[in-house]
This record gives C-alpha cells, sequence and structure tokens, in this order.
C-alpha cells in the first residue's frame, strides 16, 4: 500500500511542471531539432536544410566507417573506464578516510573540493603550462632533478593519454569525493553503534555496513562518471584541440565539436551527438541494473 | 585519548599526499603570476621576490585592459538566479518524481537521464534561434543577454540536480511525512517542512555546483553575450589568455584573478557549505 | 522552519518577478528602437573581427572613440577575433534577423549566403544617395560578388612573407636572403642551422601549416596560376598540390621543423622565433605588431626577407590582397534614423587619415595611398622589402570552402608522417569543396 498521503495526483502537476517547461523548452525540443538535422543535410552552422541527405541515413552509415570516430569511442571508452575506476575508486577512499578522522576532517574537505571551484579553461591554461614542451613545470622538474635531459613532449602518441587523462581525473575527484562525503554522513551514526556491538569494525564495517548503504549514492556516482566522460570537452579542447596528436587524440565530445564548429558539418555532428546521447542512456542503464538494488526505477 | 596507531598515521599521509597534489599546482601558478615575462621557463620554482624577478607588472596589464567589476557583477547575476532558480525547479521535481506513483514516471526519469547526456553544442544553435526569435538574444541589451544565458543555463543543470536530489529525497524516511499529512499539513508544507530540513545538505550540494558550472561555462556565455559591457569574468580570463599567446605571466596573472573570487566566496561560506554537507540530516 | 519556507517562497517570487521584468523591458527596448528622434545621438550595432588578439585593435578602439566624439552617435560594438566559430555566429545572427548595423567581415565566399539573402546593400545603391561613398577608393580593387555588384567597402590587405631572425642566422654565418633565394640555397641553410642546435622553421604544422601550403603551391607552379582549383588529385592543379604537401613533408622529414611541431600551439613557434631559438617563420602583416608590442627592445633582430622560390617562381613574388570590408546591412539602411550615422561610420573607418592608423605596409585599394606615420626598424625591414616585390597574388585557400580548408590543413600531420598520401588529402578536400 501506498502511502494516503500521495495518492492525490493534483499537486505533481505543480511539482513538475516548471521542471519539464525548461527541459522541453530548452533541451528536448533543441534536441529534437538535432535529430532532425541528423538526416538533412546542411553545410554551415547558420545555414538552414538544404533538404534531406540523401540517402537520408548517410550520417549514421558513416558513423559505422569513419576511423577518427573510432579512435574517439576507444579513448572515450577508456577514458570512462578509467574515470569509474580512478575518479570514483580514488574519491571513494579518500571519503571512508576522511570519515574515518576527527583531527583535519574539514580541512581535507575543504581542499579536496578545490579544483572543481575553478573553470575547465583556466584549468587547462594552468595544465599547458604544468605540461609545456620548452620550460614546463613538469619538464623542468624532472631536469632538475636530473632524471631527463631532453625535453619529453608530454602531448606526442607516446605520453598522450596520460597528459589528456590525468587532469580531468585530478578535477574531478573532488566532485565525486563530496558528493560521496554527503552520502557518507547520512549514514546514521546509530547503525555503526549497532555494528560496533555487534563486533564489526574497521575494513568489516566498511564492507557489510558502510558500502552496501552508500550503494545508491555508488551508482549515482558511477552514472555521473559515464555521461561525464562521454561529453568531456573542455579540458581536452583547451590542452589538445582538433585531435592531437595526429588524429590520434579525439573523444567522441571534442569530435562533435569539431565536426559541427570547425568543419561546419552540422548535420553529422547532429549525428554523433545522438550517437553520445544513446551510448549514455545505454551505459548508464546497465550501471543501474548491475549497481542500483531497487527495480522500480 | 587513542594513542596514534599506524593505520591512521597512513590514513593522513595519504590525505596529506592528495592534499598537496590538489593545492600545489595553484601555489605554482599564483608564485609565477608575480614573476618577470621570460623567468617562468627558466626557473618557475623558486619564490619570487623583489629585486629578483617578482613583478605586479602581469596584474597591472591584466587591470588595465578590463573593466573586471563589471565583469564580476554580470558573473554573479547569472550564477546566482541559475543557482536560485535549479534549486527550486530541481527540488520540486524531484521531489514530484521520488514520491508518486504515476504512469509516465519511468519516461519522466528516461528523459531526464537522457537530458543529463545532450551535448549543449547541439542545441545552443536551435536556442539561439527562439531566443533571438523572442528578443531576448543579440538584442544588444545587457540585462536581457543575460537572461538568455541564464535560461538555457537553468535548464543544463535541472537534470543533474534533480538526479542527485532523487537519489537523496529517496532515502527520507516516509513516516515523518505520513503523520505530518495525519496531523493536517498539506503536501507542500510537507516539502518545506520535512523534506527540505532532511535533504538541505543535498540542496546545498546541489546550489554549489550549479553555481559553479554557471560561473565557470564559457561556452554558452560566449555564444550569448557579446558587447563589452554584457562580458562575464570567464569570457574576460578568455580573451586575455587568446591575446596574451605566449605570455605566461599575464595567463598566470589572469587565472588567479578568475579564481581568487571564488575561492573567497568558498572559503567564507566554507562553515556553512561543509555544515550543509554534513548537517547529517537524518539524525536518529 | 518557518524561515526555510519564507526563504524559498521569496526566492522563487523573485525569480518569477525577475523573469517578468526581463520580458517586460524587452518590449520597451523594441518600442522605443524606432522611436528614437534623429539627432539625438543613434546607437549603431556594429560586430568587426577587430576584437580578441586582433592587432590592430586598439586602432580600432581609437577610431571608433573618435566616430563617437565627432557625431555623439554611440557605437554597441560586439566586434570578437576571427575565427570559424566567430563567423558562424555572424552567419547565425542575420539567419534569425539579428544582423548588426554595420558589419566588418570576410568579401570572398564567406558573405555570400547573406549577399545572395539580399541583408546587405551594394555600394552602387548606397551611393544613390550619398554620391561620395567609398569615393577615396579605386572601385577596381573593390571586391565583387556573385552576382556582379561590390557590396563592401576594402579596409587594409595584407601581405604574407618570410620573417628571419637575423640574430639567429649571423650566429650560423648564414647570409640574410635576397629576393633571389632559391630552395637548394634554403636546404642547404637549414642544414646549417639546424648543426647549430636551432630550429631552423618556425611552424606549428598541427595549426598553422597554411603559410608553407600556400607558398609551395607556388614554387610548384606560377603566380598566374596559383589561384587554379584541383577537380582531383590526379589534373595539374592537383599535382601541383600534391607536390606541394610532399615539400612540407620532405622539411619535415628532415627534421628542419621544431621537435614538437606536430604538437605545439602557433604561439609556442612563434615564441621559439621571438626567443632566438628559430630562424625562419613564414606569417603576415598582421605579425609585425606582434613582435612590436612584444619584443620591442630586439625588433632589429628580425627582417622581412623572401619565401626560397623553386622551378619558375621567384622568390620575390609574394602573397597579399584585400580580404575583408565594411558591409551595410537591408535592416540598418532601411531604418531612416540609422541610415546616415552606418554611412558615415562606415566613411569614417575607410577615410585616408583613420585607415593610416591601421596601415603599416600592408595594401590598400585607396586612391591617394595611406600615410603612416613613423615606421619602426621592423616596420621599416617590411617595407623594404615590399619594395623588391615584383608580384603578388590572393592566396588560393581563399577561393575554397571552410570545410575544404580545414580538412586539407587538419590532413598536413598525417601526409607528413607518412600515414596519408597527399593525393588521397587532396581528394578528401576537394571532394568538401
Amino acid at each position: 500500500m501506498g502511502p494516503t498521503l500521495y495518492r492525490k495526483k493534483g499537486p505533481l502537476i505543480a511539482f513538475l511542471l516548471p521542471a519539464f517547461g525548461f527541459l522541453i523548452l530548452f533541451l528536448y525540443y533543441p534536441f529534437l531539432q538535432n535529430i532532425l538535422n541528423s538526416f538533412s543535410d546542411i553545410t554551415g552552422l547558420g545555414s538552414a536544410a538544404k533538404g534531406f541527405n540523401d540517402p537520408w541515413y548517410v550520417n549514421y552509415t558513416t558513423l559505422f566507417t569513419d576511423p577518427k570516430l573510432r579512435t574517439a569511442l576507444r579513448n572515450t571508452v577508456l577514458l570512462t573506464l578509467c574515470t569509474v575506476i580512478c575518479q570514483v575508486g580514488i574519491a571513494l577512499i579518500l571519503a571512508l578516510l576522511v570519515d574515518s578522522i576527527r583531527v583535519g576532517a574539514q580541512l581535507f574537505r575543504t581542499l579536496y573540493f578545490f579544483p572543481i571551484v575553478i573553470s575547465a579553461t583556466a584549468l587547462g591554461l594552468m595544465f599547458n603550462l604544468i605540461f609545456l614542451f620548452n620550460g614546463g613545470m613538469l619538464n623542468q622538474l624532472l631536469s632538475n632533478l636530473g632524471i631527463i635531459t631532453e625535453n619529453i613532449d608530454w602531448k606526442d602518441p607516446d605520453h598522450f593519454l596520460f597528459t589528456m587523462f590525468a587532469p580531468v581525473m585530478w578535477q574531478y575527484v573532488g566532485f565525486y569525493f563530496v558528493i560521496l562525503v554527503t552520502g557518507l554522513n547520512n549514514i546514521s551514526q546509530d547503525l555503526y553503534e549497532a555494528a560496533a556491538l555487534d563486533g564489526c569494525t574497521g575494513l568489516n564495517r566498511v564492507r557489510y555496513v558502510t558500502l552496501p548503504l552508500l550503494r545508491n549514492v555508488l551508482c549515482t556516482c558511477l552514472v555521473l562518471a559515464i555521461t561525464g566522460a562521454l561529453k568531456v570537452f573542455d579540458l581536452p579542447w583547451v590542452m589538445f584541440g582538433a585531435g592531437m596528436p595526429q588524429d590520434r587524440g579525439w573523444l567522441t565530445g571534442t569530435y562533435m565539436y569539431d565536426q559541427t564548429f570547425n568543419r561546419g558539418n552540422v548535420d553529422y555532428g547532429s549525428a554523433i551527438a545522438i550517437l553520445i546521447v544513446v551510448l549514455g542512456v545505454l551505459f548508464s542503464n546497465v550501471a543501474n541494473r548491475v549497481f542500483k538494488t531497487r527495480d522500480d526505477i | 585519548m587513542k594513542k596514534i596507531t599506524p593505520a591512521k598515521a597512513g590514513t593522513y599521509v595519504v590525505l596529506t599526499f592528495w592534499a598537496l597534489t590538489t593545492l600545489y599546482p595553484f601555489v605554482w601558478v599564483i608564485l609565477n603570476s608575480f614573476r618577470e615575462k621570460g623567468l617562468i621557463r627558466k626557473d618557475s620554482f623558486s619564490i619570487p621576490i623583489p629585486g629578483n624577478g617578482f613583478t605586479m607588472g602581469n596584474y597591472e596589464k591584466a587591470m588595465e585592459r578590463f573593466d573586471f567589476s563589471n565583469a564580476y557583477l554580470n558573473s554573479l547575476i547569472v550564477s546566482i538566479a541559475v543557482t536560485i532558480a535549479v534549486v527550486v525547479i530541481a527540488g520540486f521535481a524531484a521531489y514530484g518524481l521520488v514520491r508518486y506513483r504515476f504512469r509516465l514516471r519511468g519516461l519522466c526519469y528516461s528523459l531526464i537521464m537522457a537530458g543529463m547526456m545532450f551535448p549543449v553544442f547541439s542545441t545552443i544553435i536551435p536556442v539561439f534561434r527562439m531566443e533571438a526569435a523572442w528578443g531576448i538574444a543579440s538584442s544588444g541589451n545587457r540585462w536581457l543577454s543575460l537572461l538568455a544565458v541564464i535560461l538555457p543555463q537553468i535548464a543544463g543543470n535541472l537534470c543533474f540536480a534533480i538526479i542527485v536530489l532523487m537519489g537523496f529525497i529517496e532515502s527520507v524516511p516516509m513516516e515523518l511525512e505520513e503523520s505530518a499529512y495525519m496531523d493536517g499539513c498539506h503536501v507542500f508544507q510537507v516539502y518545506f517542512h520535512i523534506i527540505i530540513p532532511a535533504a538541505k545538505s543535498s540542496f546545498a550540494t546541489v546550489a554549489i555546483f550549479s553555481f559553479l558550472w554557471s560561473y565557470n561555462d564559457l561556452f554558452t556565455q560566449n555564444f550569448f553575450l557579446r558587447t563589452p559591457k554584457e562580458k562575464t569574468i570567464t569570457l574576460m580570463l578568455n580573451e586575455i589568455s587568446s591575446q596574451a599567446g605566449v605570455d605566461y605571466g599575464l595567463m598566470a596573472a589572469s587565472v588567479v584573478l578568475i579564481v581568487v573570487p571564488v575561492l573567497i566566496v568558498y572559503i567564507l561560506l566554507q562553515k556553512h557549505i561543509i555544515k550543509g554537507l554534513t548537517a547529517g540530516a537524518i539524525k536518529g | 522552519m518557518k524561515k526555510n519556507r519564507l526563504l524559498a517562497i521569496t526566492l522563487a517570487s523573485a525569480l518569477t518577478l525577475g523573469l517578468l521584468a526581463g520580458c517586460g523591458s524587452g518590449n520597451q527596448t523594441g518600442g522605443s528602437g524606432g522611436g528614437t528622434p534623429a539627432g539625438s545621438g543613434v546607437e549603431l550595432n556594429v560586430v568587426t573581427s577587430y576584437g580578441g588578439d586582433d592587432g590592430n585593435r586598439k586602432q580600432y578602439e581609437a577610431a571608433v572613440a573618435s566616430y563617437e566624439a565627432a557625431t555623439g552617435n554611440t557605437i554597441l560594438d560586439a566586434s570578437a577575433s576571427s575565427n570559424e566559430e566567430w563567423k558562424a555566429k555572424v552567419l547565425t545572427d542575420f539567419q534569425t534577423g539579428t544582423e548588426p548595423d554595420v558589419l566588418f567581415f570576410f568579401t570572398n565566399a564567406d558573405a555570400e549566403p547573406f549577399i545572395q539573402a539580399g541583408k546587405v546593400v551594394d555600394v552602387a545603391t548606397i551611393r544613390a544617395a550619398y554620391p561620395d561613398y567609398a569615393g577615396n577608393m579605386r572601385d577596381s580593387m573593390m571586391a565583387v560578388a556573385s552576382d556582379g555588384k561590390t557590396y563592401a567597402v576594402p579596409s587594409s590587405g595584407f601581405w604574407e612573407n618570410m620573417f628571419v631572425n637575423t640574430k639567429v642566422l649571423s650566429d650560423c654565418g648564414v647570409a640574410v636572403p635576397g629576393p633571389d633565394y632559391t630552395w637548394d640555397q634554403f636546404l642547404a641553410d637549414c642544414e646549417t642551422i639546424k648543426a647549430k642546435g636551432y630550429a631552423p622553421i618556425a611552424c606549428s604544422l598541427f595549426e598553422i601549416p597554411h603559410y608553407w601550403f600556400e607558398f609551395c603551391v607556388m614554387n610548384n607552379g606560377t603566380l598566374e596560376n596559383q589561384l587554379d582549383l584541383p577537380a582531383s588529385a590526379d589534373d595539374a592543379a592537383g599535382q601541383k598540390w600534391a607536390a606541394a604537401l610532399n615539400d612540407i613533408k620532405d622539411l619535415y622529414e628532415r627534421g628542419f621543423f621544431p621537435v614538437n611541431t606536430l604538437t605545439a600551439t602557433d604561439a609556442e613557434t612563434v615564441q621559439l622565433f621571438g626567443d632566438g631559438e628559430a630562424a625562419f617563420l613564414i606569417d603576415g602583416s598582421w605579425k609585425v605588431n606582434y613582435f612590436v608590442d612584444n619584443y620591442p627592445d630586439s625588433l632589429s633582430d628580425y627582417a622581412i626577407s623572401y619565401v626560397p622560390a623553386k622551378g619558375e617562381r621567384k622568390a620575390s613574388e609574394a602573397i597579399g590582397g584585400i580580404s575583408m570590408g565594411y558591409f551595410i546591412t537591408k535592416k540598418a539602411w532601411d531604418d531612416p534614423t540609422k541610415q546616415a550615422a552606418a554611412v558615415d561610420f562606415v566613411k569614417h573607418m575607410t577615410s585616408d587619415e583613420v585607415m593610416s592608423t591601421f596601415v603599416t605596409t600592408e595594401v590598400t585599394a585607396l586612391k591617394n595611398g595611406a600615410s603612416p606615420a613613423g615606421l619602426n626598424a621592423l616596420q621599416q625591414a617590411a617595407a623594404d622589402a615590399n619594395a623588391n616585390i615584383t608580384g603578388v597574388i590572393g592566396a588560393v585557400q581563399d577561393t575554397v570552402s571552410s570545410e575544404c580548408k580545414t580538412d586539407l590543413f587538419a590532413n598536413v600531420q598525417n601526409v607528413v608522417t607518412g600515414k596519408m598520401s597527399a593525393a588521397d588529402a587532396i581528394n578528401s578536400a576537394i571532394a568538401l569543396n
């Protein structure tokens, strides 16, 4: 039996209308246009469609044969994996550790949140200075320490994955940290005390009490990490631009932007956008299936 | 008092290490924003002192070109409006979606999930055309232009906010609401008296992220804000950095200038933010 | 609890009011725009590319200020720096009816969408009412659109040529190239410079390969057939382009570009040149002011020289022309309050006096020529080099669509690393034209 309070559906309209009003006007309607665009022939950002493509689905067949898109997908999947494992993983460890101490917990919470506060543009400029070939922070540091004699080109095919992923990881650890810490704080202290009475402490407590209770929050983190990785754009774009190095550095986000805004290939860009959405929904559904206990959604 | 165990010491070492990686790049940038041009690429680790590469020139150069106070004002107007709207609207929607059972609920949820994945690049042009038709985009009027940024930013942050809030409202035990209802409370009273206080921390989280994303969102701002008096601080940084080329000192100084106000706000509000985050909503 | 509720309600109503107020003021602006009494200061919306990092931004801002002071009109300036996103924004504005009153834009194929849509007014129509409009310009040098009419009043032009770092050259014992510089001599010089530990050529093949492409095309053809477009990689023009790409590949394989040319930005490689770590740089006239601003103390270390020649081309032949100009939109022309102000603004911006502040060594369409005041060392070097130039032609890359251009230059990195053949790169690009 559902609670009587929520049987009358009248107020529901008032709750949902503002949100869906905004979403329909500024998100769904434009995205419908985007779907239409993916079947049309559009040669410039400012220009109207010249009619439908011939055949109308040609952009979708191109998706399967485009080697740059394949590179982008491979990099993005890799990034997604790294995000899930490293970002959420590190954030979880840090959150659990901070939750276990008293002295300085506030300080650490404050510090970890730091990178999120700063815009990707500013961070991109900063990391460009750090990874600069000629006199960047890393190359200076390594040569001062005598580890290298010649500057390392951090953006060349041997190093670019690290150079591209590390800043993204670093930036968002704090983000998941905050969400997880909030989740941890919502776990009632009584439960811990009850667990302690049963002799469940330390790692066991983490495993049998904390993690199961954190499951829904973790699941939210996973979904956010997946969708975030598919869309990630600013930092790689500021640091790498169009597919550096040698078309190996594409991500779905940067490739879509490049096709739409630099190549004027608006209809193909639209098709990539749809691919991003489809993959995102797919992946996050899988994550939900696997991790979420409740199946009523 | 307990004594320090090895586990505890290890915990602190790990936490401190991560804190350093978080902090050091900023310290490095701040130091170098005071360094004379050309020295950054040779010796970026020492502390610049007067007479040895110290200069205020990078800041003077950045300040002389731009009307910073106006830009900060624009940024704050946009971000505060977006934050308030997102918290209010998303709170309602999340509550409705969590507590009510109705036929289209699954669809609504999927729509919100999908909405989170729409890249802003694919929706910006239709939005621009729509707003131009309404007369708010490209009108040359500063306040209308800011509104033209605020509206799509609200929509862009809503999905995330709803998802996060849903997660937390779900974990609020329903018994309280039921008994409040028995006492004659209306649904809206239940929402304001029970749900909001209980999920306060997550509302704070959502507010912080909405504010930051709006403040830092270069792309939308760049599309709608064009005349100098409309420019926000993020746009200004972008402009400076494109003009700076390889003037790394100027770049470092502009990074500091854009980050400092956020940091001040963050440090001032930090107590409340942390309180909000740790307010252990569900006591007992 | 009560406080929270109050707060939430206050916020919600504040927001609603804010939205309503926004709409309200929108109507007011719309209403008052048409009713401004003449003579009381007109507001003109202007878009140019003199924003951001443009080398002439200061000159542009000064010229706008002097127009405002002289007429009492106000310029609402929404200038940005020129790139594909900016072009797209301008074109979108025309589509949505939010175009500016006066636009400074490219006069080539980029302008065709709004010319064909009848959104800008041609010079002949304007002259019927204002006979002296663009009277100081040579009509023969004004860009002609596909319909045979002239729409834009040309501003300053550009040249592209080779900058050399004389300090690096003298350290390597290499003479500053003259107007008879040959490709073989150039290769030998590069070898010497490389052996000394400098990067011979400052260029980011990732970001800005297009100067080298343009000159290499000319090196494999002539001034006269520079603008021939290939239909495929196999025809004469196609083979010329392929040979040009392979010349760049040859330079890359010899290691004459900086080590990180495929990952560096243009700003980084230009800095190599500026700091005396690289010897040669092909760039445009707009770069002169960059060195004046950033290296004021070492201007005499740089000179403008000549791009080495191969085959029939002479090193004294270079790229140049006028690619941008001022348009008056139909919207402003049909608005009786704005028409005269817009015409005056364009006249002011293209007057001999104002143009002379923009121009140092560039081509203009001015009948009397520009008279820039006092050249510095580098500008003088450019003027000296220009005096020896025997032929100038526009850039072939300006005649193709921007999709074609973007694709071709994005593939340069794949051609030089052997991932793609020059012919494939050309076919791929031409398919997009």
